[in-house]
């Protein structure tokens, strides 16, 4: 997918800003992410019967104005979760290379860290991670981030902006260049968290226009 | 692993169901906020559904060293927390209020099903058995765990949950086999009993066992072969963890309770033991049949005047004979100001976000 230059990002930090309907979007293929890659042996038992990570797709769209990177995305969810007090939330995260070419899957490793930005339904932003290896994610260095999010008539929509500037713990994003992007969709509802969840099949290719 | 292991023996003979421990373990540890209705102490009757509810059919643990399915329990199933109307009940009511509780009619609670028990009148039978985190050998939820979040102490085999690694992903409640992890939805982390280890640390006997007034606990160190853990587990093998076929290895035990006896229809004593052997089997496993055995055959050699070193461990005249190493007195303790203390306690922003409608464009 390529991440279009645009003037203003101001204009597309909304979901349903005007802006956003003439940026192509990508259809991202998603897939549960696999039972054997679950950290330990009750986390299989308890998910290797039931089913999870079910979304089929989502799609993707970016845009960047030389300084903050949006990335707006959009799936299909029957009803919004938000947890309440004792479930889980709707979820959905973004994850770039910090270093290297990681493993999306395996959410990087000691050498080749992955950086992930997380948004959950009960909340009204986002928040920075980065990731040595699964089970291993911690705060990362501060990038400027925020986030727009609606539900509406089965779908979710979330806009989340993060600045092109990175750091050692944040990937760092750069007009004309190649980089990429990897996808994961929590299910609250199905007390989808942690590594239960749907994954894009691999990272996808993100061009962030000079 | 851990170089040595702190344990409990809980005596089930002694045991009067006071809660006297449950109320010393929550005001020690879980008055805060999202701790209403966390009990990190419970005593229950048994048989009876136990706190959560049905604790023993929601699965988890090891069989065959595999980890098993397991149930999160919800906090219904333990029991939410609530207020009794003391002050209309006791002060206002002019005798006329009834005690009960403020709000939404409970419908669970720790020993809910006091004293209910099981069989016919006059055979019916009951008995108290007081739960805590069994800090096993073999933690399931330090295994499920994929934050890393949860360890077991080198120093004393106390299992502890590091909340600035804890996310409450909850991994660790369903595979808890023991069901003794609640979730504190204030701060978003799992929390259950520490053993009291800024008690153990500087030398004082658990909350629980120190205000006991039936002298039920022991403490100790499982290899400290002068202390009653030692002696009660290993030498006089009296003292026995709950569900074995769980295979974590819990590192608190459990005197089994002597029978009395059944009254046939005529009101005499039958010799029968009115709880049935093999309900006790099921809590403690095929141990447990030789351990009464050998208890029954100490209370004889004491009754018959030929002394019984398990009667006396177990009798415990001296009251600091229970602890083992942990006998210095509570005043003793130095305080030490915890975080929430010295700082003022963090509430998670207020949770907002805002849904479009069914065609509609507000954020």
């Amino acid at each position: 997918m390529r991440s279009e230059k645009i003037s203003a990002i101001a204009d597309y930090a909304a979901t349903t800003a005007a802006g956003w309907q003439q940026i192509a979007a990508e259809t991202v293929e998603m897939v549960p992410a696999p039972v054997e890659m679950q950290p330990n042996g009750f986390i299989q038992a308890n998910w290797r019967d039931r089913p999870y990570g079910q979304l089929a797709s989502l799609e993707a769209q970016s845009v960047h104005d030389g300084t903050t990177l949006a990335v707006r995305l959009r799936w299909a969810s029957e009803k919004p979760e938000t947890g309440g007090r004792e479930g889980f939330p709707d979820g959905a995260a973004i994850a770039f290379p910090i270093k290297g070419e990681p493993v999306l899957w395996t959410m990087g490793t000691e050498d080749e860290p992955v950086q992930f930005i997380q948004w959950q339904a009960m909340k009204n932003k986002i928040r920075s991670v980065v990731a040595w290896g699964i089970g291993s994610s911690v705060p990362g260095s501060p990038v400027s981030e925020s986030v727009t999010a609606g539900w509406s008539q089965g779908y979710w929509t979330i806009v989340m902006l993060r600045t092109l500037a990175g750091g050692p713990e944040a990937a760092t994003l750069e007009p004309g260049t190649d980089t990429r992007i990897g996808f994961a969709v929590w299910n609250g509802s199905n007390e989808e968290r942690a590594g239960i969840k749907a994954v894009s099949v691999d990272w996808s290719p993100l061009t962030i226009e000079a | 692993m851990s170089n040595r292991q702190v344990a409990m023996v809980i005596d089930l003979n002694k045991c009067i169901g006071c809660q006297t421990c449950t109320v010393a373990c929550k005001t020690s540890w879980t008055s805060g906020e999202g701790q209403e209705g966390m009990w990190w102490n419970q005593v229950n009757t048994a048989p009876g559904h136990g706190t959560p509810k049905d604790w023993e059919k929601m699965g988890g643990g090891f069989k065959g060293g595999e980890p098993q399915k397991g149930v999160r329990p919800a906090q219904g199933d333990f029991g939410e927390g609530f207020e009794l109307n003391y002050k209309e009940a006791l002060f206002e009511g002019a005798g006329n209020e009834a005690l009960k509780p403020i709000g939404d009619e409970p419908q669970w609670g720790t020993n809910w099903d006091e004293d209910v028990g099981a069989g016919d009148y006059p055979n019916s039978y009951f008995f108290y058995i007081p739960r805590i985190c069994n800090h096993c050998t073999k933690p399931a939820c330090m295994e499920a765990c994929p934050r890393g979040a949860i360890s077991k102490r080198e120093e004393d085999g106390i299992v502890v949950i590091d909340e600035d690694h804890c996310r409450g992903l909850r991994f660790c409640q369903s595979a808890c086999p023991y069901k003794e992890i609640y979730y504190n939805h204030v701060t978003g982390h799992a929390q259950k009993c520490v053993f009291c280890l800024p008690r153990i640390e500087q030398g004082v006997a658990t909350a629980c066992s120190r205000q006991c007034p039936g002298r039920v606990r022991f403490l100790g160190f499982l290899e400290d072969e002068d202390g009653p853990i030692h002696k009660l587990v290993n030498v006089h093998k009296v003292a026995l963890g709950l569900h074995p076929e769980y295979e974590t290895e819990p590192n608190v035990f459990y005197i089994p309770p002597l029978s009395p006896e059944k009254f046939d229809d005529e009101g005499n004593p039958t010799g029968e033991d009115r709880i049935p052997l093999e309900y006790l089997e099921s809590l403690f496993g095929p141990e447990v049949g030789p351990a009464l055995e050998r208890i029954k055959q100490g209370r004889a050699d004491k009754q018959a005047g030929k002394g019984s070193d398990l009667m006396d461990t177990l009798i415990s005249k001296n009251f600091l004979d229970l602890f083992g190493p942990f006998t210095n007195h509570p005043r003793e303790i130095e305080r030490i100001a915890t975080e929430l203390e010295r700082e003022p306690v963090i509430v998670p922003p207020s949770i907002e976000i805002a849904y479009r409608g069914p065609g509609g464009s507000s954020q």
